[in-house]
């Protein structure tokens, strides 16, 4: 990459100041450093890295351009100030911070971290080993914060492996990202991890889905399930589109129905008119059960322009329900040719 | 890899808000002249089914899932209205563009494609969150195919 290139150059050329050795250390971890940041997938090069760290990049390297001017590649980067000496170690001490986050084994680590031992973010490189998830949201929430949002990838938080822990600590809502314990004997490259991550969420959901659709816990393997459950969703589909087509067949007689019910309903709504029309209505063998029910509903009913459909519902349905047990369709039926006509009215 | 895992929410409204729902499109339909005719069923039969995906979307929660949202706006083109829905965070589509590039090698997305064509809206999710909502989906429909059941059987003659 043109970064390590240009870093390799410029460290060689000696230029005596502090600076430079802390450029140094970070050149060694930090070409590897830099590489990983970028993902393999949005491999921009050179420009998607600049992404990243955007301010932070180009102050260090601007930092490191002004010292030998004589670089033609920094001279698009346009001039920038050059920052204080101290700016800059801070600088180079947030760049470790990310390399120990995301590379704890490699000897860079420990490079890094003394030669920054003089800087004031030193509490946070100590904090580090400690995992309190306080300080990880700070350390963290800072890079965020000068970042943007595009490191979703990278900012992985990956403990040695070593530890056999079985969770993943994720934090939920302040942070974009997830941090995660690897699991003993995995790899923990942070990409396996973000897959890792993103499998276990799909699986879980699947299980989920596995319950709903019936026929689907003896099955293993993902790829059958989902195949029993495209099924199961296009056999509803369809199920809908047969039933909107019985619908449209019986329409008129709904309609016949529903007018009389309307005439009815512009007279009164309480009435032995209402009972009436409900004789009329085409329900077969409901209506003989149902017209106990017709009754008492109607003398319980509230005035029409106060009629609370949610309260109303709740009623209707738990009688009708304890009725009529085993036979869901009446209770539906019933329930539904009550509340037909009161909305009518309420429309009307 | 964004959002922890919170508990998945997948309860559905209850019987009645269906009914409730594809009831008042129902009348609604009836209110217009043209439905009666006794021609022209393949209309009557398009419009009730519309009426049943829109009031289903509806009952489940209006705008507050993707896939009734996708629903509601592709009922609302066809009749030329304007939907307003109210802005959420724009990371689902950053998450869908990479997966997309990733994955379609694998197996399972392939059978992710397939559903994404069978629920409604879901050439804009992600696999996870594509199979929260198709549970969701599965739920509904399950509901609206009952109270359409219902209805059938009610007021067809014995």
């Amino acid at each position: 990459m043109d970064l390590s290139g240009g870093f390799g150059a410029r460290s060689g050329g000696g230029v005596p100041f502090r600076e430079v050795t802390a450029l140094e250390s970070l050149h060694l971890g930090g070409g590897d450093e830099f590489r990983r940041m970028v993902p393999p997938e949005n491999a921009g090069g050179f420009t998607a890295l600049l992404e990243l760290p955007p301010t932070q990049a180009v102050e260090l390297l601007h930092s490191s351009s002004s010292s030998s001017p004589s670089q033609p590649t920094l001279h698009s980067l346009g001039t920038l100030a050059f920052p204080s000496n101290s700016v800059l170690m801070e600088r180079a001490a947030r760049f470790s911070v990310i390399a120990t986050e995301q590379h704890n084994q490699n000897g860079n680590v420990s490079g890094e971290t003394t030669t920054t031992s003089s800087v004031p973010s030193n509490e946070r490189i100590k904090t580090e080993p400690a995992e309190t998830e306080t300080c990880d949201q700070a350390a963290v929430e800072e890079q965020n914060n000068r970042c943007g949002g595009k490191r979703k990838d990278f900012d992985k938080k990956v403990k040695s492996s070593t530890k056999k822990k079985n969770k993943s600590s994720e934090e939920s809502e302040k942070l974009p990202y997830v941090h995660v314990r690897a699991r003993r004997g995995q790899a923990t490259d942070s990409h396996s991890l973000a897959e890792r991550a993103r499998r276990e969420k799909i699986n879980a959901r699947m299980k989920l889905l596995q319950e709903l659709v019936p026929g689907c816990d003896k099955i293993q393997g993902t790829a059958l399930v989902l195949d029993e459950i495209i099924n199961h969703v296009q056999s509803l589909q369809r199920q809908v589109e047969m039933l909107s087509m019985r619908l449209a067949s019986v329409n008129p007689r709904i309609d016949f129905n529903l007018d009389t019910i309307l005439a009815s309903e512009n007279g009164s709504l309480m009435d032995g008119n209402f009972n009436g029309t409900a004789m009329q209505l085409a329900w077969p063998h409901q209506v003989m059960e149902t017209e106990q029910s017709y009754h008492h509903r109607q003398l319980q009913q509230p005035p029409p322009q106060q009629w609370p459909f949610d309260g109303l519902n709740q009623p209707v349905w738990g009688r009708e329900e304890d009725q009529d047990l085993g036979n869901d369709h009446n209770s539906l039926m019933v329930g539904a040719a009550n509340l037909h006509p009161n909305q009518v009215k309420m429309e009307l | 890899m964004a959002s922890a895992d919170k508990p998945i929410n997948t309860d559905v409204p209850e019987k009645d808000v269906f009914a409730l729902h594809f009831l008042q499109s129902l009348s609604n339909l009836r209110r217009q002249n043209t439905f009666n005719s006794p021609e022209k069923t393949n209309d009557r039969v398009k419009k009730i089914k519309k009426a049943a995906y829109v009031s289903m979307a509806r009952a489940a929660g209006g705008t507050s899932r993707l896939w009734s949202r996708a629903l509601l706006r592709r009922a609302a083109k066809e009749t030329n209205k304007v939907v307003r829905f109210s802005r959420r965070k724009k990371r689902v589509t950053w998450l869908r563009r990479r997966s997309n590039r990733r994955d379609p090698v694998e197996e399972e997305e392939k059978e992710a494609e397939r559903l994404r064509n069978l629920v409604p809206g879901g050439g804009a999710m992600e696999t996870s969150k594509l199979i929260e909502e198709t549970a969701y989906y599965i739920k509904c429909l399950s509901m609206q195919v009952k109270v359409m059941q219902c209805l059938v059987d009610g007021l067809s003659p014995k």
